[in-house]
């Protein structure tokens, strides 16, 4: 058993990690530029992976108890209400009819929208962990497939940041529909440097998320 | 602001993977709060059209 829920977290942190990686390969392997609301979105999914992260550094260092246990997975349910209701609130802002939905969809859905799926999941995956608390404390062991998957959430969460810096500048907050790299416009001295179209036109019936 | 966002969060990695429980748990609330601000900020922005 203590092996299994060892499994379990770091089954939970991958799943996120291959979540996070497909998403910036939309990004600079397809060249979609995320949107506002998929930045948080993605935000709300790091802090989601933290919980388990956070139970395998607890169990990296000491015997491991029900308190540990239910902390960390309140924590990725917590992350997980508000990155659901980031991910429902861009699907409902695409569910009129006609509505082409923002950048390509993956597998039949919307980024967005397996976003959406995801919360869920890890709602669902944190509610069961904390069914089957474990009763006294355990000591787990530790190897060196939990640490690197604690370490590639790391890489992925610095990765993210750079890319979003990259893509919002020296600006306080990204466009609503970002087309460019802000910062990239900046130092190449382009002008008019918004690095995406906030006109009326483009923000009726193109709101990219 | 998005930039600031992510490196707390890995902040907040850094702390647990160092074992600074409440370092950890301080950092997870404010990252918490700061992506529904955020999120919040997006969605009540004046859109600029009209109607």
């Amino acid at each position: 058993m203590t092996l299994f829920r060892l499994c379990i977290a770091i089954t939970c942190i991958l799943a996120t990690c291959a979540v996070l990686l497909g998403a910036l390969w939309a990004q600079f392997g397809a060249g979609e530029f995320p949107c506002p609301l998929c930045i948080i979105q993605r935000m709300a999914m790091m802090l989601a992976a933290l919980g388990p992260a956070w139970l395998l550094c607890r169990a990296a260092r000491g015997p491991v108890d029900a308190h540990d246990f239910a902390q960390c997975y309140a924590c990725s349910i917590l992350a997980a209400l508000v990155g659901g209701t980031v991910s429902g609130r861009q699907v409902l802002l695409h569910i009129a009819p006609g509505d082409p939905g923002y950048g390509a969809p993956m597998f039949g859905m919307h980024l967005y929208t397996w976003a959406f799926v995801v919360f869920i999941v890890v709602v669902a995956v944190s509610g069961v962990q904390m069914l089957f608390l474990p009763k006294r404390s355990e000591v787990h062991r530790v190897g060196i497939g939990a640490r690197s998957s604690v370490l590639l959430l790391g890489v992925i969460i610095a990765v993210n940041a750079v890319a979003v810096f990259v893509e919002s500048g020296f600006h306080w907050y990204l466009p609503d529909n970002p087309t460019s790299n802000r910062l990239i416009d900046e130092l190449r001295g382009k002008s008019g440097g918004e690095g995406g179209v906030e006109s009326p036109e483009a923000m009726n019936g193109a709101m990219k998320p | 602001m998005d930039a600031l966002i992510f490196l707390l969060i890995l902040a907040t990695l850094i702390a647990m993977w160092r074992g600074k429980r409440r370092l950890a748990g301080a950092l997870f609330a404010v990252s918490l709060v700061a992506v529904w601000m955020l999120f919040k900020h997006h969605a009540t922005d004046t859109l600029p059209i009209n109607l």
